[in-house]
């Protein structure tokens, strides 16, 4: 049963947001890799979405398996996956 | 937003050859969580579907 | 190498499940314009450019479609989940159901299975970048076409948003296909170089890119005699061993004079 609090829901909702930007900086720059302001906005948002990250890898499980910090359960695999449906939603489906 | 006025010199670019012309930085959507569903964070990219063609 | 980051690029969460609508989406998935051939053609095209833009270019594209391929295979694991056997032979997905049960294998709507003749890395760059940026135009006519059958809500929110990725890839691919993707990094250098401040202010990058001063820059390299030549030694320029990098010999593609003379003493100068 994927539970996620409404907190979860939005934490994920926002790294998934910040991390889009990252990749949309991140292609513009490949062909633009002169591109100061952009390069500014990029390393502006990869700072957040970093700390967002590991902030919710602590909290709920781990987002990518480095981010671990299980001592009790490997949550990596216990957690659910990214395509059950109610993934990333609020309340039980 | 896109300058669409077209380059002067277009006429004299080599043929046999396609271009695609370059984005510039020139805006980005305030809203992240709006252009995260819309697909794009550049408003000029931003070309949705309409039922026909594209809307440029 | 690749990480995995366990979350969808973009969420699915589809209430209604549909095998009809899942027969026609599997199509994205294993198709002739769907994003396994996507990611496989970028990732395998990679190795053979000789421009870091464009490998990298190439690279981000490429995960970005395996993100893409992940969320297709949930749309339809969603659309094929609690299916009872009636509503699998009414919907015309028994054939698949028999093979694959509601496992996702990756095959084209009509059935053919995913395989290489459905992309192409000719190992030419500018070959295939065309090969690239005609892959997202048919991807994304694939989307308009499952919008035009498809108008469930759940369902159309995922593919507007693969839809309009296919989009900026296309500009993407595009961008760098153009001689002067290569032309900006080498004027940029030249400008380091500090050859001539009115020259780097003429040559500026912005909105006031001047193409036409690279008039019969051309891209079909191999009449340039220069392109593909890994044995031959690149030479280094000031800037480019300031960088650790090694600029190619591309004087022979822009035969503005003046630029030549310049790019010359750049590119000869040690």
């Amino acid at each position: 049963m994927n539970n996620f609090s409404s907190e979860q829901s939005r934490m994920l909702k926002d790294i998934s947001i910040i991390d889009f930007t990252l990749v949309e900086l991140n292609e513009y720059l490949d062909t633009h890799p002169y591109d100061k302001q952009a390069m500014e906005y990029f390393n502006h948002y990869a700072r957040i979405k970093n700390q967002m990250a590991k902030d919710f890898s602590a909290r709920y499980f781990p987002l990518t398996a480095d981010m671990s910090t299980d001592t009790r359960e490997w949550n990596w695999v216990l957690s659910p996956m990214p395509w059950e449906s109610s993934f990333g939603e609020g309340g039980c489906k | 937003m896109q300058d669409y006025n077209f380059d002067e010199h277009f006429e004299r670019y080599p043929i046999a050859m396609a271009y695609v012309p370059w984005q510039h930085l020139s805006q980005i959507y305030e809203n992240l969580e709006e252009a995260f569903h819309i697909g794009t964070i550049f408003p000029e990219l931003d070309k949705p579907f309409t039922g026909r063609r594209v809307v440029s | 190498m690749w990480n995995y980051e366990k979350r969808l690029q973009f969420p699915v969460n589809i209430k209604e499940p549909n095998a009809k609508l899942a027969q026609v989406i599997i199509s994205q998935y294993g198709g002739p314009d769907g994003e396994m051939g996507a990611s496989m053609r970028y990732l395998s095209q990679r190795y053979a450019t000789p421009y870091r833009e464009v490998a990298g270019l190439l690279t981000d594209i490429g995960t970005e479609e395996l993100a893409h391929l992940e969320m297709v295979a949930a749309i339809v694991h969603q659309l094929t989940r609690n299916l009872s056997m009636e509503e699998i032979e009414k919907s015309g997905f028994a054939p698949y159901y028999t093979d694959h049960t509601i496992g996702i294998w990756p095959q084209a709507a009509g059935g053919i299975p995913f395989n290489a003749c459905e992309f192409q890395s000719k190992g030419d760059v500018i070959t295939d970048l065309f090969e690239d940026m005609a892959a997202e135009q048919k991807a994304r006519t694939t989307y308009d076409n499952i919008l035009r059958l498809i108008k469930e809500p759940d369902v159309c929110e995922p593919i507007k948003f693969l839809r309009q990725r296919e989009v900026v890839h296309f500009q993407r691919f595009g961008e760098a296909n153009r001689e002067d993707c290569r032309i900006q990094v080498i004027v940029y250098l030249l400008s380091h170089i500090c050859i001539i401040k009115a020259f780097r202010q003429r040559f500026d990058y912005g909105p006031n890119h001047r193409i036409h001063l690279l008039q019969g820059a051309n891209p079909y390299r191999q009449n340039a005699g220069i392109r593909h030549t890994p044995d031959a030694a690149p030479i280094r320029c000031r800037a480019g061993a300031e960088k650790g990098r090694s600029c190619r010999k591309a004087v022979a593609d822009f035969p503005a004079p003046f630029l030549k003379t310049l790019s010359e003493r750049a590119f000869y100068a040690i």
